[in-house]
């Protein structure tokens, strides 16, 4: 990483290397460094006060309208061994970096994560899917994150690395509020992962959006349903994304379900009682009674879906 | 005239493949050799005092040429498309988000924004006011000195009294139509060059270089020889480039720094600062007989002009024409108060008032129809004008008959509709409109477009067209109906740089009637070309001119059949070798006859009309009250295809607009009081929220004044889309809705 | 001011730039390249004018660092021509009249191209949704679909 004389002018001392004229550069000024491998990433966050960049989806739009203005900008994009998806016999590991695309594309989470490659399918549009990472969804944290809701019904495992080694925090504690994390400031990503659960499973993940296309959710719904021998519910999850400050389990629904005879009604009374889990705002996408109202028929739909799931 | 007619042949555009290639230049495309740029500093306040202006710090910073401000500006302060009521750059007072109060010019737009923030302002705020209803009320924040009323426009006709009283059924209604942004790709962008003999070259992305130049010279106080306007591929315009604010600040940039400045607007200045469509309520009360005779009605509505005037008086003015739809009204008044507030400015849009008319007019027609019993189609049977009938501003309807005609065709197509069932757990519903634009800029307004043609000596002819392409094609249609009159093919025509020291005036790209006049110039200044071609021929042959004969770019001589015929480029070549250029300019004058109606203000009447209907099938899910657009069919009467192509892509277009202004769109105030400034919150429609079936039919009833008898379709495709949609809506769940956009919530609260 | 060192093949000929890193791929490609087919519509990723091909896969150039993007291979629209001849969705685009202003036209083009390289025979649905990210204001996006469906059926016959 080299620091040369002030842009614009100066001579290089390589005259094949293209000097830019700078003339429209539109973003406030940041150093930056490209870590190649874990090692030069835990030294950068250890010792700086570095902002980690992966896809950029997310980070960029807030440097340009300042509501973030990071001096320094560890961008990760280059270390390889933050990219994979990968099982071993009880769990599903995916790396850090794994795009949008790469998740949608992969057999083992459709297989393991239904839900998960649905939202996958639902997410902005191609050019943001082949840049934006899972971690970079984790670490923005946004309220309204279309991987949180499917991670979160698989009690998903957020792995963090730093130089004082590694620890794992289970999704719902790394989420502290809208746009905000219990990640320390010397960690960084490194792993998300999920206990596979036995099939048959339904799982499957809803989302509303303002219009068809490259939309932000006003309410999202994903749920996971097994049934045991007898027919009845043995596993109920449910969880709910863009209508709380992060999103949210709904453990009242779910305890309601468990043991029960699936029935349309049934699907009716644990959509009403997921009302009791979330706390939706109004903004530009919505009022607060749409998205109460929004919530409770994603999620009749996403349990009558799952429960049709099961039956095949 | 011949079989070989280019007439109504899709021809490839002649502007596409640069645009593929990514060949052709936008303004910010250009080199950026010895360019400066050019940084806005702008009010964040919607009303505010300006207390003081201070450069300072930003003057002392490295890369920093200077700070502009209103004491540069060595002409007219004060400028505006119809009225002069805004500042060049803000002074006193600041009256919208987003207003321009100075220009720091740097040696990279970096340092120009740095430069920017660095400006000290000082800003007393103001109580601001967005709603025009209150913004007339007494003791409402005066936006300008002036008072909030910008115009009121009075329509009469008959005795709105007297036929309220013949009425069997009265009704009223009240529809909110949104603010919307013109949400062309390319932001607003103008590059300014300062010459060394003090004259300015201006490159613009604009609707209508000629005035900006006039506009320009006004700020500057420059003769007109001194500025030069330029166009260069415009991305996309749909009227809110008709506001050359940005080409002025660049010009007046390059003039006091002496060097190249560029202006780009992000996209959030553009949404902020740059002109939109009208916002309104319209009141209506319209009174029925029992046979659902239209026999009064009384419209009140109010447009809001925002911070600027724009061409909000115009609007108004369209607007009040349209408001009765394409109907018989023996008794009208409309009143339409043009209001200033501190929302966004308002202007020029594809539509010009009509499309905030015809979401009330064609929505209460359907209202109407319910009440009475009557099929919404009979009703507009009823009532539609017939050959020989008036409007309520005492013009003679041109096509009537593509009234009827036009509402046949959308019956079949609306039948058809309805029988399809919709998908599991949805409602289908099918919806109806008529569809009227006018045509030109209205009676008195002077609205010329001349043409110029000149035949190279390689005989190919080069057209000097003086009205800007922004995309829908003008470039192509032009070269078409100049090709076809000379009877060369389209690769011999060559158009010119718009460049207003070398191009004739051609008018404002706007008013859906580019085609019509352009054509009717073209067509006109080419049979001057083949006449001066024949002169000429004759004088070098020394014979009598009446014994040559022109066909498809040859002379031929009667007299000498044996003889092969002539290319031009004999001709052109051998004049060019005295120096002699074969050119001829005609000027098109949009026509009013003389039984034009003047007993309305400068502006109106509009004489030329547009029919059109729309028929939507649109499924809806009744729990979360989501709307999807399924099949929509446009039924258009163009006069005469000249493109069908272009005019396809131009209808389109304007359904996805219209679906756009229905269902997604709205430049609003946030819960937090900011502006919505993003196109994560202003939502434009994708490709994906477009209806798996578009379905166009054009209708050909020729208007004889027209080239070939072609009439406009610029904005005729958009008018209708949303009540079409709120009018498919009703008929699927029996809500009826009553604002635009329709967002999902209306539907849900009224079950 | 920091400047770093990136090389990245453009359209297949290498580059090596020395740059500040406050900049996108976008604003190289078009300042230090002069490769402006490109086009900044948003700054923010949502309108898809700036879309190009980053290791075959379209990305919005406005929204990649240009660290980022070092070591990588880019196309534009500027190297869809092969030694003269157009690319069959350049032609397609201009036979179905699919460009009306040719603001979105080339992220549209990549992004069409990103789709017909990886599934040669698509849908109208997959049009649709590999096109989901690229606003369109001009068309309607009737046309477009149609030049990408001709440009597919020609690729096909090659």
């Amino acid at each position: 990483m080299s620091s040369t004389t002030p842009l614009l002018t100066g001579k290089s001392k390589n005259d094949k290397i293209r000097k830019t004229l700078g003339k429209v550069i539109h973003m406030q000024s940041f150093d930056y460094f490209a870590p190649r491998t874990m090692t030069e990433l835990h030294q950068l966050l250890h010792a700086t006060a570095g902002k980690i960049i992966a896809g950029g989806t997310d980070m960029l739009p807030q440097i340009r309208n300042t509501k973030q203005s990071p001096s320094l900008l560890i961008d990760i994009s280059h270390i390889p061994d933050l990219r994979y998806i990968q099982e071993n016999k009880e769990e599903v590991l995916i790396g850090a970096l794994t795009t949008w695309s790469e998740l949608l594309e992969s057999p083992l989470i459709q297989k393991t994560a239904p839900a998960l490659t649905q939202a996958a399918a639902m997410v902005g549009a191609p050019m943001t899917r082949n840049r934006g990472t899972l971690g970079g969804n984790l670490g923005n944290a946004s309220p309204a994150a279309d991987s949180l809701p499917p991670l979160l019904t698989l009690d998903a495992m957020v792995h963090l690395t730093s130089q004082n080694g590694q620890r794992q925090v289970p999704l719902h504690e790394f989420l502290a509020g809208p746009g905000k994390t219990t990640l320390k400031a010397d960690e960084c990503i490194r792993q998300i992962s999920y206990k596979k659960v036995n099939p048959p499973f339904g799982s499957v993940f809803m989302k509303l959006g303002a219009r068809q296309g490259m939309t932000i959710s006003i309410a999202s719904v994903s749920v996971l349903l097994t049934l045991d021998i007898n027919g009845k519910i043995a596993l109920a999850r449910i969880a709910l994304g863009a209508v709380a400050p992060t999103a949210v389990r709904c453990p009242d629904a779910e305890t309601f379900l468990l043991g029960k005879e699936p029935s349309t009604a049934l699907w009716q009374e644990a959509a009403f009682q997921t009302r009791k889990a979330i706390t939706p705002i109004d903004d530009v996408r919505g009022t607060r009674e749409y998205r109460y109202h929004v919530a409770s028929i994603l999620t009749r739909r996403a349990l009558e879906s799952a429960y049709t799931l099961l039956q095949e | 005239m011949s079989e070989n007619t280019l007439i109504g042949k899709p021809e490839i555009r002649v502007d596409a493949w640069p645009k593929v290639t990514g060949q052709a230049e936008y303004v910010a495309d250009f080199s950026l050799e010895d360019v400066h740029f050019g940084y806005i500093v702008r009010s964040p306040h919607p009303h505010a005092s300006i207390r003081r202006i201070d450069p300072f710090k930003t003057l002392q910073m490295e890369g920093v040429l200077d700070v502009i401000t209103i004491e540069d500006v060595p002409g007219e302060k004060m400028v505006g498309d119809i009225i002069p009521d805004r500042p060049v750059l803000a002074w006193e007072k600041v009256r919208l988000v987003g207003e321009p109060i100075a220009i720091v010019v740097a040696i990279s737009k970096h340092i120009a924004e740095q430069g920017g923030k660095a400006v000290e302002v000082e800003y007393q705020p103001l109580v601001p006011v967005f709603d025009p209803v209150q913004a007339l009320e007494e003791g409402a924040p005066r936006v300008h000195a002036s008072g909030n009323l910008v115009s009121h426009i009075e329509v009469q006709d008959g005795d709105t009294q007297a036929g309220f009283q013949q009425a069997d059924m009265i009704l009223e209604e009240t529809f909110h139509v949104p603010r919307i942004y013109p949400g062309y790709l390319e932001p607003e962008a103008a590059q300014a060059q300062w010459n060394p003999d003090g004259s300015l070259t201006v490159w613009v992305s604009s609707q209508k270089p000629f005035h900006d130049r006039h506009l320009i010279c006004q700020a500057l106080a420059l003769p007109e020889e001194k500025v030069i306007v330029r166009v260069a591929t415009v991305g996309g315009a749909f009227g809110g480039k008709e506001d050359s604010s940005l080409a002025i600040l660049a010009a007046l940039a390059a003039w006091k720094t002496k060097t190249t400045v560029r202006l780009v607007n992000t996209r959030e200045e553009s949404l902020l600062a740059h002109p939109k469509r009208h916002s309104g309520q319209v009141h209506y009360k319209a009174g029925f007989k029992k046979d659902g005779t239209l026999v009064a009605m009384q419209i009140t509505s109010y447009l809001d002009t925002g911070a600027y005037a724009s061409y909000g008086p115009a609007v108004g003015q369209l607007h009040s024409e349209v408001l009765g739809g394409p109907y018989k009204v023996p008794n009208v008044r409309v009143d339409t108060y043009v209001v200033y507030t501190n929302s966004p400015i308002a202007g020029a849009m594809r539509g010009f008032g009509a499309p905030q008319a015809n979401f009330g007019t064609e929505s209460l027609m359907d209202i109407a129809a319910g009440k009475l019993g009557i099929h919404p189609i009979e009703l507009r049977r009823k009532n539609i004008w017939r050959p020989g009938d008036r409007s309520y501003t005492r013009v003679r309807i041109n096509q009537a008959e593509s009234l009827q005609l036009s509402l046949d065709v959308a019956e079949k197509e609306y039948w058809r509709l309805k029988n399809i069932p919709p998908a599991p757990g949805k409602v289908s519903g099918v919806g109806l409109s008529l569809s009227v634009q006018t045509m030109g800029l209205g009676y008195r307004v002077p609205d010329d477009s001349a043409h110029a043609l000149e035949w190279l000596p390689d005989g190919r002819v080069r057209l000097y067209l003086g009205a800007p392409e922004l995309g829908q094609g003008l470039m192509t249609v032009a070269a078409q109906i100049t090709a076809d009159a000379l009877g060369l093919s389209l690769n011999q025509i060559e158009i010119a740089l718009l460049d207003t020291s070398q191009v004739p005036d051609g008018g404002v790209s706007c008013a859906s009637r580019m085609t019509y006049s352009v054509g009717n110039a073209a067509m006109t200044a080419s049979r001057q070309l083949i006449q001066a071609l024949i002169k000429e021929a004759a004088r070098l042959l020394d014979i009598e001119p009446a014994l040559l004969h022109y066909e498809k770019g040859h002379i031929i001589r009667q007299d000498r059949p044996d003889l092969a015929p002539i290319p031009a480029s004999e001709i052109t070549s051998r004049l060019a070798e005295n120096g002699q250029i074969l050119k001829r300019q005609a000027v098109f004058s949009f026509p009013y006859g003389p039984e034009t109606p003047d007993h309305l203000p400068i502006g109106m009447p509009h004489v030329l009309f547009c029919f059109g209907a729309h028929v939507i099938r649109v499924e809806v899910d009744v729990e979360l009250g989501t709307v999807e657009p399924k099949e929509i069919v446009a039924i258009h009467d163009v006069g005469k295809i000249i493109n069908r192509a272009t005019l396809e892509g131009q209808v389109e277009g304007a359904i996805s607009m219209g679906l756009g202004y229905a269902l997604l769109e709205e430049m609003k105030l946030k819960p937090d009081g900011t502006w919505v400034d993003n196109l994560t919150e202003y939502l434009l429609p994708t490709i994906m929220d477009m209806p798996p079936v578009i379905k166009v039919i054009f209708l050909e009833v020729p208007e004889e004044s027209g080239p070939h008898g072609a009439k406009g379709i610029g904005e005729m495709g958009l008018t209708p889309v949303a009540s079409a949609v709120a009018n498919a809506i009703y008929d699927a769940t029996g809500v009826r809705v009553k604002a635009i956009p329709i967002r999902p919530e209306m539907i849900i609260k009224e079950k | 001011m920091q400047l770093i060192q990136v090389s990245l093949k453009v359209n297949g000929k290498k580059y090596q730039l020395e740059t500040p890193p406050n900049r996108t791929l976008l604003e190289v490609l078009r300042e230090d390249l002069r490769l402006t087919a490109a086009k900044d519509g948003c700054s923010s990723g949502e309108c898809g004018a700036c879309t190009v091909l980053m290791d075959g896969k379209a990305v919005n150039s406005c929204l990649v660092l240009i660290g980022s993007a070092d070591g990588h291979s880019i196309e534009t629209v500027e190297g869809l021509h092969k030694t003269g001849a157009p690319h069959p969705l350049q032609k397609a685009f201009v036979e179905k009249g699919a460009v009306q202003c040719g603001f979105c036209t080339p992220g549209v083009l990549m992004a069409a191209k990103a789709l017909l390289d990886q599934n040669p025979d698509p849908d109208e649905e997959q049009i649709r949704m590999a096109l989901a990210g690229n606003l369109c204001r001009c068309t309607g996006y009737t046309k477009i679909i149609e030049a990408v469906q001709e440009a597919a059926k020609e690729l096909h016959h090659e």
